[in-house]
């Protein structure tokens, strides 16, 4: 029988992780995982990451997966791909299912890093063909370059909603709406606002009545919901649509943390009840990522990495100092993630109004997706004083865990500071040369470039652009509000790519002096959709 | 429904172009891609038809968790066709039930 140190189960970022730094130290680690390819679902993820540097941030979660799969190469990981875990017997035994025979691995350790599935939600015609998970919409088209469909309902409005919305508009398909039954939208405000102001709109408080088609999906029925979930008649709402995303959480896939005795408890879902190093109720048993827990990627990571130290530590690769000064780093750098209005603490709540600083949350960006005209202007990102000549305008308005703006600029026009949930402070008097820095590093895609007197009569706004075909310069076209709203004619004057902007276009529409502060996306006349 | 350009994904991981059988119609896909992925890009949204009530089911979870997208292929029935990699000369059938032919009750 094979023995390996450390035994991780689930080849995505809390695994991966903790096999790399298991075998930094010393360990012989084996990663199991069902899948044919491994990577979980970091490879599905397109879009640049939140953080700060040490969390990978700004990076596109495909590119941390390469990263990570290259690493523990070098390290020596043994990564059994197709390989499905089936039970974990005592004391640390695993039994495998591998093509068609069943092999039996023992571990000095094991970490279960099994992830979460996908929740549903039934209601009538929810079993007709293109009702879908938002994660298979991004299998489909990250992974296999396949458009899940033409035409598209989102439910839910959390991260995975508001993130899959987007990613299908990149793919070429049309979101036409995206509903929550919840009155707030769940997700990060900046997430939101890139989807609405394509022209994408919200219902909150909204649910789905039915769903109608002859052998597949053709049409889908909405309604409002009361403060008890029912839906009031005469509120309905038809979309034609061939598909509907179901984005409504997600479960810990803890199933093998049970067949191992562990002791579990409800947290959103059956997890096994962990120590703050990830160590189950069964000695030699560790948990970490979505499983004991649902997060998102950056903190499955570091979970991952203390799990592992905390399994070397058990098994005698690092001795208890060692453990201790690389314990205390890691967790520094999970806290600094769990902050701000989106962490636990303030998982649910709706009687939020104020930022951390006092500044007020803007109502319309929680309802609708968008930021009112009336509320932008308080936030320490856009700037209350006139200013002369180009100059970021940070539409970021929540406490969320990002920082690379601050980074970005090399002439020091923004500053985040320590807390990086604080929100971002465009510095008075500070000097911008128009580099474009941080709007390509916004993870959010909220900073504009803006010259309200680029010309007499005329401003200039560069705003991030990840769509095709990409538009030239002296395209015409409309500008767009925050809203999705066309507001006035607009002229691409200049269109900017570098491998520094990671396939971010910097974009910039020239529209008449009065829309400086309104226009925030442009549509080529023949319909950039 | 295949996305020829992609803002920000360069090229999908992809073996050679093969040709399967799908109930017996000849098409197209990539070698290494999951079968439903072959068969969404054709446009077939139905995979089975469920043995009672009859009703028509396609992907829903495309990770292997759920079991919708299962069809006979090569002719072993409840293939996840989601998580089964596309090779040359697949035959691939919806399933009704758990059969390849429908049966009349």
């Amino acid at each position: 029988m094979r023995r390996y140190h450390l035994v991780v189960i689930g080849a995505g970022p809390a695994g991966l992780s903790a096999a790399i730094e298991a075998a930094k130290h010393g360990m012989k680690v084996g990663v199991f995982d069902e899948n044919a390819r491994p990577g979980g679902q970091l490879f599905k993820q397109i879009h640049k990451f939140f953080g700060s540097k040490e969390h990978k941030a700004k990076i596109r979660g495909f590119n941390i997966g390469n990263e990570l799969l290259k690493e523990a190469e070098q390290l020596g990981v043994d990564v059994h791909l197709n390989s499905v875990v089936m039970g974990i017997y005592d004391p640390l035994h695993i039994t495998v299912a591998e093509d068609d025979h069943i092999t039996s691995y023992a571990g000095d350790n094991i970490l279960v890093a099994t992830g979460a599935s996908e929740n549903m939600i039934p209601f009538e015609g929810w079993t007709l063909p293109g009702v879908i998970g938002a994660g298979a919409a991004q299998t489909l088209m990250n992974l296999h370059g396949v458009k899940p469909g033409d035409n598209i309902l989102m439910v839910g409005s959390g991260n995975v909603g508001l993130v899959v919305s987007f990613q299908l508009l990149q793919a070429g398909c049309h979101v036409k709406a995206i509903i929550d039954a919840a009155p707030r939208v769940g997700g990060y405000g900046v997430h939101a606002a890139k989807v609405a102001r394509t022209g994408v709109p919200f219902y909150l408080s909204h649910t789905i009545v039915k769903a109608e088609g002859n052998e597949k999906v053709e049409r889908v029925t909405i309604g409002q919901v009361d403060s008890h979930w029912q839906v009031i008649p005469g509120t309905e709402k038809e979309f034609d649509v061939d598909t509907i995303c179901l984005a409504v959480g997600l479960s810990p896939m803890s199933q093998l943390t049970r067949i191992a005795g562990c002791k579990m408890v409800d947290r959103g879902g059956l997890v096994p009840e962990t120590d703050e190093y990830g160590q189950t109720s069964v000695d030699g048993i560790f948990a970490a990522g979505d499983v004991a827990g649902i997060e998102e990627a950056s903190s499955a990571m570091i979970g991952g990495r203390i799990a592992a130290l905390a399994a070397a530590k058990r098994s005698g690769f690092v001795t208890e100092d060692e453990f201790e000064t690389e314990y205390q780093n890691q967790h520094a750098s999970l806290m600094k993630l769990r902050k701000g209005m989106f962490s636990h603490e303030n998982k649910g709540r709706t009687d939020l109004v104020k930022t951390d600083e006092g500044y007020p949350l803007s109502m319309s960006l929680l309802k609708n997706g968008y930021i009112a005209e009336d509320e932008i202007g308080e936030y320490p990102g856009v700037g209350r004083t006139k200013k002369v000549g180009v100059h970021p305008v940070i539409e970021c308005t929540q406490n969320i865990p990002c920082n690379p703006c601050q980074d970005a600029c090399k002439f020091g026009c923004i500053e985040v500071g320590e807390t990086i949930t604080s929100l971002p402070v465009v510095k008075e008097g500070s000097k911008c040369v128009n580099c474009g820095m941080c709007v390509a590093s916004c993870s959010g895609q909220a900073i504009f470039l803006v010259d309200e007197e680029a010309e007499e009569g005329f401003a200039t706004i560069t705003l991030p652009y990840e769509f095709l075909p990409l538009p030239e310069k002296g395209d015409k076209g409309t500008a767009l509000d925050r809203s999705g709203k066309a507001i006035c004619d607009a002229e691409v004057t200049q269109v900017r790519t570098s491998g520094a902007f990671d396939h971010t276009a910097l974009l910039t529409m020239k529209v008449p002096a009065e829309m400086a502060n309104r226009a925030r996306f442009f549509q080529k006349r023949e319909g950039v959709r | 429904m295949r996305i020829e350009n992609h803002p920000i994904i360069d090229s999908y991981q992809k073996g050679k172009k093969v040709k399967f059988t799908y109930d017996g119609k000849e098409m197209e896909g990539y070698e290494g891609e999951p079968i439903a992925a072959a068969l969404r890009a054709e446009g077939v949204m139905t995979h089975r038809y469920t043995k009672k009530l009859h009703q028509p089911r396609g992907i829903f979870c495309a990770i292997g968790r759920c079991t919708d997208c299962v069809m006979v292929v090569d002719g072993k029935p409840n293939t996840r066709t989601c998580v089964t990699m596309l090779k040359e000369g697949m035959v691939v059938e919806t399933q009704y039930g758990v059969e390849a032919r429908r049966t009349e009750a």
